[in-house]
């Protein structure tokens, strides 16, 4: 039984705080679209934890679901007369169709690793797709003018609107997880044939999670276009795959704060290491390599493991034993 | 049909036959781990790239002949596969999740490795020279020396690799190994060393395979991933732990991506193969010469 104010919770509030009042201390646009940057990707991470950590389904299209919102999003704004805010939810509906139809429908024959390579050639396929209908989407070099969210907009506000969408969706993805939805996930995860003989219908709840997760993921795909105001398939680089990847898994699967801790240590971390050049990629397939070996639960593992000891040591007043 | 038109298909046909063996050797690597610990193997990407810059390095840098490099690549590639498996590979398998621990673990080891190459090599492309220049011309047909060379070394190795798992003992411990791996250790098999060894070999196939690819296209560190992503659909295409499988299906998608890269576009090669892919699962999941027993 957790106490109402734990240090974890606290640490959460706080961050939060400090985030919403960031842009009182510093007008740096840089450091503005870095923190927006963050809250896509915490966005992205979280949701395919959902899928990967919580249910169990190693679906690697996260990213690709990212882009399609993207594209979708772009595409209706620039074509349709619909502003862009509707475009944005338009899209993730978009995205959940095609999520969905693709990778949610096979994946209900398919064991684990063959919907891992389904979704991988998925992801793979998306630039051609994109080259072959390039007259519409640009092909290789993208949609440089994707109007943004209103006219107008600064990055103060833009700031705060990807703040908020960060908050609503991690909301929805907490809510999930802690709803009786979010059992059955776990359950067909960690105990199969229990759950399915419990009467958890497989079928559905693997819809409900690609749905669910793939709709959250278009948003933020869209809500980022209209941001960046430009679509690009770069994103279906598999660097940025393998890095969404080192993000859930450093940041720890199966556990909510994992994907935004992961999110926010390669978002703000690759910053940093980008003055090494190169080697930044090169760290982070050692630390995925590192942490799948000795940390599997990510940093959340090592954070629980730190306040299992903590309680102990507050209970007994003692040193904590040597627990293994 | 004008005689344009058959000359095309000829040429076209012959160009998946070349591209086919090439993915054929190149999912030969895949197969053999598949077949021996149950894991596909993400690192694929990396390891063949890293034979074709192996060899690369052999020949620009020590300045060694074409063969020499190659065998020198090959040996490196099977110590490689050895260590990959006695330093990581025994501890994932025991894990309660070995099979994503496993998946992951590999993925990270192949962006290590490109990006590892990357900074070793450089970026730009590099080439494997062609083994032979010239080509044949059989009336209008039009055949390069190189791509004769590399059909039948193919087909050879393929034969050699044959043999060797039906008629040597250490072939057919690692088959032993792979059917049921408490049987082998009954019948007097170290598995631990019969599946170093087959990880070595597969490492070295793999490498090899990588050498022929870049010789007959290009070698970036990029590339490999490509290779792999084409090696897993040939591997399930073909039947999970059959080598006649993996052969047959790389012959035939390297047929149909000829096909569809004359007749269509360069596009269209990607989501053909996800169509492929997405039918095979769906509707014979255990690939072509599968194992019916094998749990998909």
């Amino acid at each position: 039984m957790q106490a109402l104010w734990n240090w974890k919770k606290m640490t959460v509030l706080g961050g939060l705080i400090i985030i919403a009042l960031m842009p009182v201390f510093t007008r740096s646009p840089y450091i503005r679209h870095l923190f927006s940057v963050f809250f896509i990707w915490a966005i992205v991470v979280s949701n395919w934890n959902l899928i990967m950590g919580y249910a169990g389904i190693w679906s690697m299209a996260n990213v690709a679901f990212l882009v399609i919102g993207c594209y979708s999003s772009a595409l209706l704004s620039m074509h349709s007369g619909l502003p862009p805010a509707i475009c944005i939810l338009l899209s993730g509906l978009i995205t959940m169709l095609i999520a969905t139809l693709f990778i949610g429908l096979p994946s209900l024959r398919l064991r684990g690793i063959y919907i891992a390579l389904l979704s991988m050639i998925f992801a793979n396929m998306l630039p051609d797709i994109l080259k072959i209908f390039r007259y519409s989407t640009g092909g290789s070099m993208g949609l440089p003018e994707v109007p943004p969210l209103y006219e107008g907009i600064t990055t103060l506000q833009s700031y705060y609107i990807n703040f908020a969408a960060f908050i609503v969706l991690l909301l929805l993805v907490y809510a999930i997880i802690h709803s009786r939805s979010g059992l059955a996930f776990m359950a067909l995860r960690d105990a199969h044939e229990m759950a399915t003989a419990l009467g958890i219908s497989e079928y559905r709840e693997k819809l409900k999670v690609f749905a669910l997760s793939s709709f959250s993921t278009g948003i933020a795909g869209g809500l980022y276009v209209h941001y960046t105001g430009i679509a690009s398939p770069d994103l279906l680089y598999i660097s940025t795959f393998l890095m969404a990847i080192a993000m859930m898994v450093v940041g720890g699967m199966g556990r909510f704060p994992g994907g935004v801790l992961g999110a926010a240590l390669f978002v703000f971390g690759g910053e940093w290491l980008r003055m090494f050049g190169l080697v930044r990629l090169t760290i982070m397939g050692g630390l995925i390599c590192i942490f799948i070996l000795f940390f599997p639960g990510g940093i959340m593992e090592l954070v629980e493991r730190l306040d299992t000891r903590i309680i102990q040591w507050r209970s007994k007043g003692l040193a904590p034993p040597v627990v293994e | 049909m004008s005689s344009y038109f058959v000359i095309d298909l000829v040429n076209t046909l012959l160009s998946g036959l070349l591209i086919g063996s090439l993915y054929a050797i190149m999912a030969l690597g895949l197969t053999i781990i598949q077949g021996v610990v149950r894991i596909f193997n993400f690192a694929h990407g990396g390891m063949s790239i890293l034979g074709g810059y192996l060899t690369f390095m052999f020949l620009s840098g020590a300045g060694f002949n074409l063969i020499v490099s190659m065998i020198l690549s090959c040996l490196l590639m099977f110590v490689f596969g050895l260590i990959l498996y006695r330093g990581a590979i025994v501890f994932l398998v025991k894990k309660p999740n070995w099979e994503i621990a496993s998946v992951i673990f590999l993925l990270g080891l192949g962006i290590l490795m490109e990006n590892l190459i990357l900074q070793v090599f450089g970026a730009r492309v590099k080439e494997i020279p062609v083994f032979f220049e010239d080509a044949f011309e059989f009336g209008f047909v039009r055949i390069n020396h190189h791509d004769v060379v590399l059909i039948v070394f193919v087909m050879v190795f393929v034969l050699g690799l044959n043999l060797f798992f039906s008629r040597t003992w250490l072939g057919r411990s690692i088959r032993a190994v792979a059917q049921d791996i408490q049987g082998a250790r009954v019948v007097g098999v170290n598995a631990n060393r019969t599946l170093g060894f087959a990880f070595g070999l597969a490492s070295a196939v793999t490498g090899l395979a990588g050498i022929l690819l870049a010789s007959k296209y290009y070698l970036t560190p990029q590339v490999g991933w490509e290779w792999m992503f084409k090696g897993f659909i040939i591997v399930v295409f073909g039947g999970l732990g059959t080598i006649t499988g993996a052969i047959f299906a790389g012959l035939v998608m390297g047929l149909v991506e000829a096909l569809i890269t004359f007749y269509g576009s360069q596009s269209w090669v990607w989501p053909a193969w996800f169509v492929i892919f997405l039918v095979i699962l769906l509707v014979k999941p255990e690939g072509l010469f599968g194992r019916k027993s094998a749990s998909y």
